[in-house]
């Protein structure tokens, strides 16, 4: 069995790992929460007993899992009975592509519908009624077992209803899922034929979620489904922060041991992570100003004494916001001495931050940022075209080796899917082949275009036969195209560079620009705010109002390990004259003493 | 869990077969060249995991031939299994990739290998407008054998036998029409990649004869070696300390030996004598290197047997053939066990042609005993022997007919009485008719013993060649055996031949009968009426049935052979060797000349009766010669059974007339060379076979074989 020396965990992350049963754990900011999970999955790697077992870790992204499988490997346990990813990849891959042939809509064969693809669609579904100012941001939706949940506004539903409705025809017509449909889809199955569940509740050993408080209500009831099946053999482990529940928009709840134990038929041990080795006490002790779940924190890191600098600003107004930024960014790299990677600048939508970074870009030549503004393409993980440049984009090296071979993994499982036959194929001879391609090209979208071509006339398959890939192909080239186009009108002309294509996979070096969703599960030495007004902090749609600012204030401040510095600028106006945005009520309300930045 | 069915489309010699299995022993049964080494191939593409991956990578030579053009088509080879439980966790992970889901429930599980073209072929198919026959045949001269993948896929459920499920799934070649390339869900969902089905099961395959001592010899297919490379795998290294120490002392003991030193130092010496000291190796020594690892010490211990002399056990290659055979099978079988042991919820042990490996006696026994629990054996036999032990209602009869494979399962329909009737008639002898491609089924041993011999002598072609087996019955209970003959049966001819014993005396009673005529007459009328009784029968059961005939003497076999051309005079010449008495036989001789029935069937029957049946025809036999007249019924029943002669087959029985008639003189040189003549024009096909029974009635008019000749 996986054994641990003494000292690289605590006793709460030794007991949750070591408890046989099911385990409801909470865990709070840099609690180690990943390193919990790693553990638990490499114990229960080594504990399986027979080769016709699994050990399933659901992640909220791929990047987590990628994360979580390389550190497992690097305890030196075997991962070949490790399947990770995301619920909708666990979707694809157990409940859908195997039991495809008893789902009216799927049986005939399905494609995973590119999200440009999508948003290409639902706006031009969207036209006739734009009368109505009803746009393709307003066609947010989800399934939950009762049915679909739209996320628009209230006088928006009919028409979204209508919208959808016709969306969901055309992708019926075509053959197409989208992600809400692969959930509806696998929930249909797993329902109507419950030996589903109870096939995989004897082939899965254990089940572990991470971000629990994510996960939508269906999500939930299609683990339930495979829990509660069979001999109920499979174990649950469930990780997360309630707190942290910023994707209610989106359907995801923060569910509870008990109603989640009710629906799945499942006896949970409660326990928690109350250790935070990330951050200052000062800051620990700030934003447990949001805790609305009364967690349990205690500051442990080994720098809990440091000197940190909290900041809160209502005085600066919407044009001089670059200028203030300039100065803490330089007040922390310069003054303080911190490395750019470990600074991280916030807010809440893309909008403020695309134009914020290429101004920035100007502003500090001697910086380097990585933004949104900055992604040339589209990271649309599931696009074949995104999978393959990963590795097209990056070099071969003996850091990357492993990764690069897993992507192999990847694209090779993604051409098997589309159809094509990759029998003469190894992640191996994928990864020669794509190293002996060579180009001289500089513009990133034409290098790619040949790369790929090229790659494909060397592994002897023509793409353009098989549907799956030939629409991923469009797709990806198109809204790559779109974007590049955007951005270059909006002044950043180095955007098509191959370079800058390149940058995309390295790893981080620059500063972060990020929206508060975004910067899920990282930290930063220093975290900068801003735009955090009453309207976007929460979003103005959000019936949660209070509750979802004190999580998304309790996301931002936890990301922090020593300083913070919270921005409510004057001077943005809302709509319809009614004057400028104020700050967000329950951050103007925390009494607490604030430094002032030298 | 059992494999239940294995069907094969475009597979080698089989173009559409169903093959139906049992849980337990099943047997395969086939002449040579019917197929049963290709099924086997098939069922190892999917199960064995000994067969190398290349193996699942078909080529042409793997389709049908009777396809003729492959291109386009595809090869189909599914398994289906019955008997699975979702319940038990073991069978999940299979039946994850197999498993038909069936009203919550999985009853079933599927598990198929489709050769099939790549979806570009089949795209540039479905593209083609109907009727577009130039157009396809443009598609299809591109295509290759690099064109096809191998797709594995489970829980179908296409019939994939029934023509019209092909044409659906893959296309009509003849009207142009060809599906969507798109992922029909009739053949199932694609086996997910995290799984290999022939890891899931235990299979282990014993091949027919082989070189046994080769194998033996042979370090990847010694079974020896097999068995003891699972074991030392094992060994608890504490128990092995001991033999470790020992092989090292015994190293060091060799490398002592002073032999060993001496040739070490002289090594050394000459080195020096002719490099010099400085261009010599600074060291140099000699290794016992005896390997203390279990497994290369477990690959010098070899298997000794004592079969002959008591006391002596030899090495392999010493032992006699079948000994050897013997030991391989039983290493085979002990590695299936061993197999069976790690994993058991499905096992299957595939056994060809074991009459192959073991002697006669052992084959009854073998299969009788050989019967492990939770485990499904087929295996393949051409033995009448291990037929004759197998369930019929296990058994699957593979028969060739004209280059095609067919399967039938004989119990198909019947009865369990029925069933139970078919294995009391099938003992060694009579299990042949499994076996033969037409079937004669006779009442008795007069019948069985000149039936051939008539053939033989009157044709030149004895009935093996003919493809037709004669059964003997040894009874009228007729319907009990041929009740196999059937559509959904054995498809294969079956004449039977009986007799309707119409009574050849005058049975009206007359008071002047004494009681032996009145017992007689008797007994005629009931003979009488019992045969016209089995005649309806016959004829009832028939009905419809074009895989049977029924074919009666008048009166008796002896009787009728009797009353046919010069017969009489054959019968008059053993007379000598039935009676002793000159009277008797000058009287006996007299009735049997005589022109009524009466009087010469009379005297046949009691001549019949007097030395039995079985013996007065070996008498008989003696004297059959081409001059012979054979009754028509026998004739109607062989040519029944064999079916219309090939040109082939009618120059061989006149080539043999031919030849009679010259040797006896009957015809002169004129007439036997034009008859050579005409018979080989007729041979080569220049003349078709109305001409050639013409111009051979009038070449050789004498021939008594001119009366069958002009009845074609």
């Amino acid at each position: 069995m996986f054994v641990w020396p003494p000292g690289d965990l605590n006793p709460e992350q030794e007991a949750a790992i070591k408890e046989p049963g099911s385990v409801f754990l909470v865990a709070c900011p840099g609690s180690g929460k990943t390193r919990t999970l790693t553990y638990k999955v490499a114990r229960l790697l080594s504990t399986l007993t027979s080769e016709k077992q699994w050990v399933i870790a659901i992640t909220y992204t791929h990047r987590a899992a990628d994360e979580i499988e390389e550190r497992v490997e690097r305890l030196g346990v075997g991962t070949a009975q490790l399947w990770i990813g995301t619920i909708h990849s666990f979707c694809l891959d157990w409940i859908i592509r195997p039991y495809a042939i008893y789902h009216p809509d799927l049986r005939d064969g399905f494609k995973v519908i590119d999200s440009h693809d999508a948003e290409v669609l639902l706006t031009e579904l969207c036209a006739p009624y734009a009368s109505q100012r009803v746009t393709y941001w307003d066609c947010g939706y989800h399934f939950t077992p009762a049915g679909r949940v739209l996320s628009c506004e209230t006088k928006k539903r009919a028409a979204v209803g209508a919208i959808l409705d016709r969306y969901h025809q055309r992708l019926k017509a075509n053959r197409q899922l989208d992600y809400e449909l692969i959930l509806q889809c696998a929930y249909d199955l797993i329902v109507k034929n419950p030996t589903i569940g109870v096939l995989l509740n004897s082939l899965l050993t254990a089940v572990l979620v991470d971000e629990y408080q994510d996960t939508k209500e269906i999500q939930y009831a299609i683990l339930a489904e495979i829990l509660k099946a069979g001999d109920r053999k499979t174990a649950a482990f469930v990780v997360g922060d309630p707190n942290q529940a910023i994707y209610g928009s989106l359907g995801g709840y923060a569910i509870t041991a008990a109603q989640f134990g009710a629906i799945a038929n499942v006896n949970f041990r409660e326990m928690e992570l109350s250790q935070n080795y990330r951050s200052s006490k000062r800051i620990v002790g700030y934003f447990a100003n949001y805790n609305v779940h009364a967690t349990k924190i205690e500051a442990a890191a080994k720098h809990k004494d440091h000197v940190s600098l909290i900041s809160f600003d209502t005085k600066t107004s919407k044009d001089e916001l670059e200028g203030e930024l300039i100065r803490l960014i330089r007040h922390s790299a310069e003054t303080l001495g911190i490395p750019h990677h470990e600074i991280c600048i916030v807010a809440p939508q893309w909008v403020h931050l695309a134009g914020m970074t290429r101004r920035l870009v100007a502003a500090m030549p001697d910086y380097r940022f990585d933004g949104p503004g900055m992604v040339p393409f589209a990271r649309d993980i599931d696009n074949f075209w995104y999978k393959l440049s990963r590795i097209v984009l990056t070099e071969a090296s003996p850091g990357m080796y492993v990764r690069r071979l897993r992507w192999a993994a990847e694209v090779l499982t993604a051409l098997d899917d589309a159809g094509a036959n990759v029998s003469d194929l190894s992640r191996k001879t994928l990864l020669r082949e794509c190293n002996s391609v060579s180009l001289v090209e500089q513009d990133g979208l034409t290098y790619l275009r040949q790369f790929f071509d090229l790659l494909f006339a060397r592994i002897g398959i023509d793409y353009c036969k098989f549907p799956a890939l030939l629409d991923h192909h469009q797709a990806f080239f198109e809204s790559s195209t779109a974007r590049i186009a955007r951005l270059t009108k909006e002044g950043a002309a180095f955007i098509s560079d191959i370079a800058t294509f390149r940058r995309v996979f390295e790893t981080r070096s620059g500063i972060t620009l990020s929206t508060i969703h975004g910067v899920k599960g990282a930290e930063f030495d220093t975290v900068i705010a801003y735009a955090l007004l009453e309207g976007m902090v929460p979003h103005f749609a959000d019936a949660a109002g209070d509750i979802s600012a004190n999580k998304l204030l309790y996301v931002i401040a936890s990301r922090a390990k020593k300083h913070l510095h919270l921005i409510a600028e004057r001077g943005r106006m809302r709509g319809g004259g009614r004057g400028e945005y104020e700050a967000t009520r329950v951050l103007a309300v925390c009494g607490f003493t604030y430094d002032v930045v030298p | 869990m059992h494999i239940s069915k294995l069907q094969l489309v475009n597979y080698r010699n089989f173009s559409r077969a169903d093959v139906l299995f049992k849980p337990g022993i099943n047997t395969i049964i086939g002449e040579n060249g019917s197929g049963k080494t290709n099924l086997f191939r098939a069922i190892r593409l999917l199960l064995d995991d000994n067969l190398l991956r290349a193996a699942y990578r078909l080529d042409k030579g793997d389709f049908h031939r009777g396809l003729g053009d492959w291109r386009g088509h595809w090869i189909i080879i599914s398994l289906e299994f019955d008997n699975v439980s979702k319940d038990e966790a073991i069978q999940s992970l299979f039946l994850h990739g197999s498993g038909n889901i069936k009203d919550s429930d999985i009853g079933r599980a599927t598990y198929n290998l489709i050769f099939r073209p790549k979806a570009s072929v089949r795209a540039a198919l479905a593209e083609l407008e109907e009727g577009d026959e130039a157009g396809l045949a443009e598609v299809l001269s591109t295509v290759t054998i690099a064109d096809y993948e191998t797709i594995f896929t489970g829980k179908s459920e296409a019939d994939f036998t029934d023509p019209v499920v092909y044409t659906a799934l893959v296309g009509d070649f003849e009207t142009v029409r060809f599906p969507e390339a798109a992922y029909p869900p009739e053949i199932g969902g694609k086996i997910p990649g995290i799984m290999a089905i022939s890891k899931e099961v235990c299979f282990t395959f014993v091949q027919a004869l082989r070189d046994v001592v080769a194998d033996f010899q042979n370090n990847r297919a010694n079974p020896l070696l097999t068995l003891l490379k699972s074991k030392s795998g094992k060994i608890d290294p504490a128990d092995f300390v001991p033999i470790t120490t020992m092989v090292e002392k015994l190293n060091t003991a060799i490398e002592g030996l002073p032999d060993v030193t001496t040739i070490r130092s002289d090594i050394r010496t000459t080195i020096n004598d002719a490099a010099g000291e400085t261009y010599s190796p600074n060291s140099l020594s000699i290794k016992s290197d005896l390997s203390h690892e279990a497994d290369r010490l477990f690959q010098s211990l070899k298997l000794f047997v004592g079969e002959a002399e008591p006391g002596y056990e030899g090495a392999i290659h010493e032992l006699s053939l079948g000994g050897a055979n013997l030991i391989y099978l039983t290493l085979k079988l002990l590695e299936f066990k061993y197999q069976k042991a790690k994993q058991s919820f499905a096992n299957f042990l595939v056994v060809e042609e074991p009459e192959a490996h073991i002697h006669t006696h052992i084959q009854k026994t073998l299969f009788d005993k050989l019967n492990y629990s939770d485990t499904q054996i087929i295996y393949s036999t051409h033995s009448t022997h291990i037929s004759e032990v197998c369930n019929v209602e296990n058994i699957n009869v593979l028969g060739r007919n004209a280059g095609l494979c067919e399967v039938f399962q004989p119990s198909t329909g019947l009865t369990v009485e029925e069933v139970g009737n078919i294995q009391r008639y099938l003992d060694a002898v009579r299990s042949n008719l499994l076996f033969a491609k037409s079937v004669v089924l006779v009442e008795g041993d007069a019948e069985e013993i000149l039936v051939p011999i008539l053939i033989k002598k009157v044709f030149g072609v004895s009935l093996d060649e003919l493809g037709v087996s004669l059964i003997n019955i040894r009874s009228t209970g007729f319907t009990n055996v041929a009740v196999l003959f059937h559509d959904q049966r054995i498809r294969k001819r079956c004449a039977i031949v009986t007799d309707l014993d119409d009574a050849f005396i005058d049975t009206s009673p007359d008071p002047q009968d004494g009681d032996a005529e009145k017992k007689a007459k008797a007994s005629a009328v009931a003979a009488q009426t019992s045969g016209l009784q089995r005649k309806a029968t016959l004829a009832a059961f028939t009905k419809g049935n074009n895989w049977l005939s029924t074919h009666f003497a008048d009166y008796t076999f002896e009787v009728d052979f009797l009353i046919n051309g010069a017969n009489a005079a054959k019968v008059v010449s053993i007379l000598g060797e039935v009676y002793k008495s000159a009277a008797t036989i000058a009287t006996a001789k007299a009735e049997l000349e005589s022109k009524d029935i009466a009087v010469s069937g009379t005297r046949m029957l009691t001549m019949a009766k007097h030395m039995g049946k079985g013996w007065f025809a070996i008498l008989l036999g003696k004297v059959v010669d081409h001059h012979t007249i054979v009754p028509d019924y026998i004739l109607d029943a062989v040519f029944m059974a064999h079916g219309t002669p090939s040109t082939e087959v009618w120059a061989n029985i006149l080539a043999y007339r031919i030849g009679l008639q010259e040797k006896d003189g009957v015809a002169g040189p004129a007439a036997v060379a034009a008859a050579r003549g005409t018979l080989k024009t007729y041979r080569d096909g220049g003349m078709d076979f109305a001409a050639m029974r013409n111009a051979m009635l009038q070449a050789l008019p004498g021939d008594e074989l001119n009366e069958v000749l002009a009845s074609f």
